[in-house]
């Protein structure tokens, strides 16, 4: 699913954001990505999601590489990725349903389709009677979640996560990350950036470990 | 590499799903997502339709919420269209006198007065015969006076005359109507006997020519400069919009928004404000035909002539709002694909 081969990043010219990244990621797989911030975990995330292309090595995802992608395929390439975000960037001017929406509103899918896989989203991750609210009238667990309902509403092969547990309280980051390994159970492969070691070791999934960024620990790989 | 999960049920309070459609919909997200991708033409070209419809209603809506703003946004259009709409119309009534002008591209040969109708008749024959002549026409002295007391209007003064005091004459047209042959050809017919007189209207001709297209080109300068203008005003007013819903641009970028979807709304609203400021140009025009055609009737009338000032008619109504929406549109489209490339996801 997702391949880096010899990946270097530097911004600016001399900062190195990344260097010698050299992993796989097989379809189905659920990733933690951890290390102190300023690691590298973001940046390979915006590789991932195409927000920029790597100065050295190849960055092959889903069978693109994402370098050859002409600028007006990355729309369509990033149909294919559902992204949470720390901060999850709901729109505050729209009403929960609205926010969930989006992607298919983009991808054009008809009114009454949109509504039904909507309501579906919303439903599994529990925010089906909030709907109509408001992003600004839920918690920041709820926010979360719609989120969440919002990356993965358009049945992506791959769900990426920046912190999606970084302002939460250890119940509700619990709750998070119970939904994301339903999503990886049914086939999604799910790559979370996290910091919150305590978490992440309890759920016993594969780790990889930037510091510096540099790939110094790859755990839980068979 | 792939590591075995062991299935384990997930904690606490993952929500169950209360619809049974809900949950096999998830199942197997890797095929589907990418089926996605392969809608049908037809229904490509609906969704497309319907984002249309939906961003053009979104953007009115957009415009009527803040009315006053935007009211002014439009007024500033319309004044900078009014001012090359009122030149074209002006330039519209001279294309008319321009005609008229061609027509009257003639010699007038007068007759001594001394000559009677019997002689005029023989006159007209032998200018007739000249070969640069394309045809005559006989003003008799009695039908001389009639035309002039209608163009003038004043009959009044003319009535008291006691005799006619203007000779026949005779209207030449010419083969060509090139300044120099006009002029070879008034000097032929002076030396027939008879002929006082051979008039040649030239100058006058070649002058009204010049101040028309020079007219024409100051009009154009005009209507680009102020078309300008209306990119500027439009472009500065979705720049500020795109400003203001930058985060909400970021966002569905990040999800897969291609440009043309971005860019749509603000087309739209782009197209609206130039709409409107086409329809209130054509009010302004309305107003200022009101107020200004009162004194132009009077004046018209002193002279006892009826002159009424040009209007827009249904068809330069309709191009005045075709080019000013254009212009609202293109000013959008300018202001948007400069801004989008600076904008870029977080």
């Amino acid at each position: 699913m997702i391949a880096f081969e010899h990946v270097g990043k530097r911004y600016g010219g001399r900062f190195e954001a990344l260097a010698h990244l050299d992993f796989r990621v097989e379809r189905g797989e659920m990733v933690f990505l951890t290390g102190h911030s300023g690691a590298g975990k973001s940046s390979l995330l915006r590789l991932i999601m195409r927000l920029e292309k790597p100065s050295r090595g190849r960055v092959v995802v889903a069978g693109h590489d994402i370098a050859q992608l002409h600028s007006s395929q990355v729309p369509f390439y990033r149909r294919q990725i559902g992204v949470v975000f720390q901060d999850h960037q709901l729109l505050f001017d729209r009403s929960v349903f609205h926010n969930v929406s989006l992607p298919l509103e983009i991808q054009g899918i008809e009114p009454r389709e949109t509504a039904r896989r909507v309501r579906a989203a919303l439903d599994k991750v529990g925010l089906l009677h909030r709907e109509k609210a408001l992003p600004v009238e839920l918690s920041g667990g709820e926010q979360q979640r719609v989120g969440i309902a919002r990356a993965v509403v358009n049945k992506p092969a791959l769900l990426l996560a920046d912190e999606p547990t970084g302002n939460l309280d250890p119940q509700l980051s619990a709750d998070i990350m119970a939904l994301f390994e339903d999503f990886n159970r049914i086939g999604t492969t799910v790559m979370i950036a996290s910091h919150d070691l305590a978490l992440i070791a309890r759920l016993r999934h594969r780790i990889l470990r930037l510091r510096d960024g540099r790939l110094v620990g790859d755990e839980g790989a068979v | 590499m792939k590591r075995a999960t062991t299935p384990r049920r997930p904690t606490g309070a993952a929500p169950r799903a209360k619809r049974g459609a809900a949950v096999p919909r998830q199942e197997a997200p890797k095929r589907r997502g990418a089926n996605s991708q392969q809608t049908r033409f037809s229904s490509r070209m609906r969704a497309w339709g319907r984002h249309h419809r939906a961003m053009s209603w979104d953007s009115f809506y957009r415009l009527v919420r803040h009315p006053v703003g935007n009211l002014l946004t439009m007024l500033a259009i319309a004044i900078a269209l009014v001012l090359p709409a009122a030149l074209w119309l002006t330039l519209d009534s001279a294309r008319l006198l321009d005609a008229e002008l061609d027509e009257s591209a003639t010699l007038t040969v007068y007759l001594a007065t001394s000559v009677d109708a019997a002689q005029a008749v023989r006159i007209e024959e032998a200018v007739s015969a000249e070969q640069a002549v394309l045809d005559t026409r006989m003003i008799s002295a009695e039908q001389g006076m009639a035309e002039f007391q209608q163009s003038l209007g004043l009959d009044d003064v003319l009535a008291g005359l006691d005799d006619n005091p203007l000779p026949a004459s005779i209207v030449v047209r010419p083969q060509d109507v090139e300044p120099a042959a006009m002029q070879q050809l008034a000097m032929t017919l002076e030396a027939l006997t008879g002929v006082d007189e051979v008039r040649v209207d030239l100058a006058w001709v070649e002058r009204l020519r010049h101040l028309a297209a020079l007219g024409r080109r100051v009009a154009l300068a005009l209507g680009m400069l102020f078309g300008l203008g209306v990119l500027l005003v439009v472009g500065n007013t979705i720049r500020l919009a795109v400003e203001s819903r930058r985060r909400e641009i970021e966002v569905v970028m990040l999800i897969g928004a291609t440009h043309a979807f971005v860019r749509r709304p603000f087309l739209y609203s782009g197209a609206w404000y130039g709409l409107g400021g086409g329809i209130l140009s054509l009010g302004l025009l309305g107003l200022g035909n009101h107020w200004l055609s009162l004194p132009v009737a009077a004046l018209a009338a002193s002279y006892g002539a009826s002159f009424s000032l040009p209007q827009l008619d249904i068809t330069g109504s309709i191009i005045l709002l075709s080019c000013s929406t254009l212009l609202g549109w293109l000013g959008a489209w300018l202001a948007v694909t400069r801004h989008l490339s600076s904008i870029r996801p977080r």
